[in-house]
């Protein structure tokens, strides 16, 4: 409200919810990083950001390939740290708690291990830092400026397609910019799409050694200053959907007409809304016609 | 009229006003290059996070080239902001290109902070008595801080306020209370000490900028006694790393430090307590917030400077009490404060009529007279229009404007009524050897617009000092 401006945090208070990418396919696949020297730079890129101001806050959800969860919270660290004492803070906690996630992680694996996932679930660690902002936002006037990090190495799993875009709608809703730095080999089309919606920041490091300059130089900077610094624009974006019956990636598809569901496969009634469509007219007529709308009600 | 006020300038101001030596000293406590790094603005801050891990200069351009084209002020006054707290040393190079390299052991601080993370500068004692929780310690801080500013009402002259007052047992020392009465009171021959104008304004200032007024005053007294302001500052800045409620052993401060923390005690930023074999303090949420005020620039207007005290003060009980306000101030000129502090009462009266004084609720009356004595005062009426609007009850500071716009606007008209003469000293010209050199008189005074009356007839004008000179090498110039 503008009747109490001066109950509002200053601009440059942020609360950044870290997305960690702890896939182990991907991790004991990857041969220019290892997951330990990641974990470092992450470490001190948490320490930095903590460092730049003492309301920032930073939040670190794990995200797994059966599961994902919080493992570092810096505003219920502050109270932990000092019934023990001193200790470096922020590590032994969050070690902790990573290595437990990573236990229950495997444990879950083996349960579903007929399912061969090398996808890390990108969709629900962004629904759990959204609900932690919403959180944030509910629970008063006064709260630091929030936005979202992800650290992603595995490849997008496009069976996660409708779960992520919505989240990332979400996201823009509520005026969270997801920023996204991707460590793996191939861009990845999910966190393109998120940071370019979002109005986020998408960086494929080159070097992937210095990736503590990265997150520092680009990650760093809060919402006040990005309005004059020049950051790394999108060279380019994959905006490629995946279709809801078989969750793959395509070029081209059908649209249902009603509530605007994508299939790769032309089909005689939409799965999500039940709308009837008519007679496909596809195999007969040219490919710009492959994108049809059938509406029948 | 001249305008003195008080500001209450930026602490970070005055960090950098210190020699080089000293500065370079201050910079090997790991905790006050913490500080001072979240003191900076944001851009600056970045530029240093960025640099953290590079050995060698950076070109001026190459950090520049990172901004975009509105920014190139902000980069200007994030540069200048470092060189002066020498934490970027500038090179010029044979191009006239600077380069800029940093303080190396702010760096080598800095860096061990982002690989280690951050810890307590001092372990806190095992409890083995029952600390005050933190409630009370809020209290306490904030009763400490009333009794000192008290101190100061209470040589208001009032012949209305309570004689009970000068009973109530005030245990500051005598080094703090020097420091509350310095500048903001002054004694003439046998009467009582009075306020000065920059007492009365102090009262009315936030707790926050009164806290770094009488910190900042403390600093700089600090060589009479015979203490280096260097290491008071940097006492504090650790200080407010500590953990609130926490008891810390006094046997780990310095003989510097021991004499410090009792006096700032006084101040409510720390309690002191003895057990049976060594003493301890207990930082307050006053000392573990001084560093968050660090922030406070001065560059942005006092409406941004009171925002960011709001955020330091929003872990602290005195500021809930600012915060969360008591006063309602009705279209008929009429208060109400809902509160019971003596202190609030006093502050009130520096520009109101009290009418009556319930438990729970001061009622008073903004009158012409009330107010002329407090422009008398030297109170200018934006500090009692801010004052009322910063401290406005929740139920009125949800509306806007929290203060009605006739009082407001009343309360500005009274002091302009004070104001309707203005003073400017001129000269007077007159026997002018003809109409011409009249004429031209006139026209150049008009050119440096400076002309303030003239009379055609009786060919005599009267024009700004300022251009006295200029005038008479016209006139000679004319013959």
């Amino acid at each position: 409200m503008t009747s109490v401006p001066s109950k509002r945090y200053s601009d440059d208070v942020s609360l950044v919810v870290v997305l960690l990418d702890t896939n182990p396919f991907f991790w004991t696949a990857s041969s220019s990083l290892s997951f330990s020297q990641f974990l470092s730079h992450v470490l001190a890129f948490v320490n930095s950001i903590l460092l730049l101001n003492q309301l920032n806050q930073v939040v670190v959800i794990a995200t797994g390939y059966n599961t994902c969860d919080y493992i570092y919270d810096s505003s219920m660290d502050a109270s932990q740290s000092s019934e023990k004492g001193r200790m470096p803070s922020v590590y032994s906690n969050l070690l902790q708690k990573l290595e437990e996630f990573m236990i229950k992680d495997e444990k879950l694996g083996k349960e579903q291990s007929q399912r061969a996932i090398a996808s890390s679930l990108l969709s629900g660690s962004l629904s759990m830092a959204l609900c932690y902002i919403q959180r944030v936002f509910r629970s008063g006037p006064l709260h630091p400026q929030p936005r979202i990090l992800c650290l992603q190495g595995s490849s997008d799993g496009p069976e996660q397609y409708v779960a992520v875009m919505n989240a990332i709608f979400s996201a823009q809703r509520s005026m969270v910019p997801i920023d996204s730095c991707y460590v793996g080999a191939n861009n990845s089309a999910f966190l393109q799409q998120a940071s370019y919606i979002t109005g986020g920041v998408y960086v494929k490091p080159q070097h992937l050694d210095g990736l503590f300059q990265y997150l520092t130089t680009v990650f760093a900077t809060d919402l006040h200053s990005r309005s004059f610094i020049r950051l790394p624009r999108p060279a380019g974006v994959d905006f490629r959907a995946s279709c809801f019956c078989h969750k793959t990636t395509i070029d081209m598809g059908y649209i249902c007409s009603v509530c605007l569901s994508i299939f790769c496969k032309h089909h005689k009634k939409c799965s999500t809304c039940g709308s009837v469509f008519g007679q496909a007219q596809s195999d007969t007529s040219s490919a710009s016609d492959h994108k049809r709308k059938a509406p029948e009600t | 009229m001249p305008q003195v006020r008080i500001i209450a300038k930026n602490f970070m101001d005055m960090v950098a006003s210190l020699p080089a030596m000293k500065l370079d000293r201050l910079y090997q406590n790991a905790f006050i290059c913490e500080a001072i790094l979240r003191s900076l603005p944001p851009l600056a801050k970045k530029y240093v996070v960025q640099m953290l891990f590079f050995d060698g200069p950076i070109s001026g351009k190459l950090l520049e080239e990172w901004v975009l084209a509105d920014g190139v002020t902000k980069h200007k006054v994030a540069i200048d902001r470092l060189i002066q707290l020498r934490i970027f040393t500038e090179a010029v190079d044979k191009k006239r290109e600077s380069s800029y390299k940093l303080n190396q052991t702010f760096q080598v601080n800095l860096q061990k902070h982002l690989t280690n993370g951050g810890v307590l500068p001092r372990e806190p004692m095992a409890s083995t008595v029952r600390l005050p929780s933190l409630e009370e310690l809020d209290t306490y801080a904030h009763e400490q801080w009333e009794v000192g500013s008290s101190s100061l009402c209470f040589h208001y002259p009032s012949h209305l306020h309570c004689s009970g007052q000068a009973e109530k047992p005030t245990n500051l020392s005598s080094s703090m209370m020097r420091i509350f009465q310095r500048g903001l009171l002054t004694q003439r021959d046998k009467d009582a000490p009075r306020l000065t104008e920059g007492g009365f304004q102090f009262l009315l200032m936030d707790t926050n900028a009164q806290l770094w007024y009488i910190i900042r005053d403390y600093i700089s007294n600090s060589e009479e006694r015979g203490t280096d302001p260097a290491d008071l500052i940097s006492f504090l800045l650790e200080l407010s790393f500590h953990v609130t409620g926490e008891a810390y052993n006094m046997n780990t401060l310095t003989e510097i430090q021991r004499n410090a923390i009792k006096e700032l005690a006084d101040l409510g930023l720390v309690k002191l307590q003895q057990g049976r074999k060594e003493s301890w303090f207990i930082p307050t949420k006053l000392a573990t917030n001084l560093s968050v005020s660090l922030t406070d620039s001065s560059s942005r207007k006092q409406f941004a400077s009171s925002l960011m005290i709001l955020v330091g003060m929003f872990f602290m009980v005195i500021v809930i009490m600012h915060a969360t306000g008591h006063v309602v101030v009705e279209t008929n000129f009429r208060i109400y404060a809902y509160s019971s502090s003596k202190l609030h009462c006093e502050i009130l009266r520096l520009f109101s009529k009290i009418e009556y004084q319930l438990p729970n609720l001061i009622v008073g009356a903004i009158t012409k007279e009330s107010l002329y004595t407090a422009f008398d005062n030297g109170i200018t009426a934006d500090q009692i229009i801010s004052f009322l609007q910063q401290n406005a009850h929740p139920r009125v500071a949800e509306r806007l404007p929290s203060v009605p716009e006739n009082v407001t606007d009343q309360i500005r008209l009274w002091e302009a009524d004070l104001n309707r003469v203005e003073m400017t000293s001129s000269h007077l010209y007159d026997e002018f050897p003809s109409r011409d050199t009249f004429e031209a008189a006139c026209d150049f005074a008009r050119e440096w617009n400076s002309l303030l009356w003239e009379d055609s007839k009786k060919m005599r004008l009267v024009v700004k000092a300022e251009i006295h000179m200029n005038m008479r090498e016209f006139l000679r110039g004319q013959k």
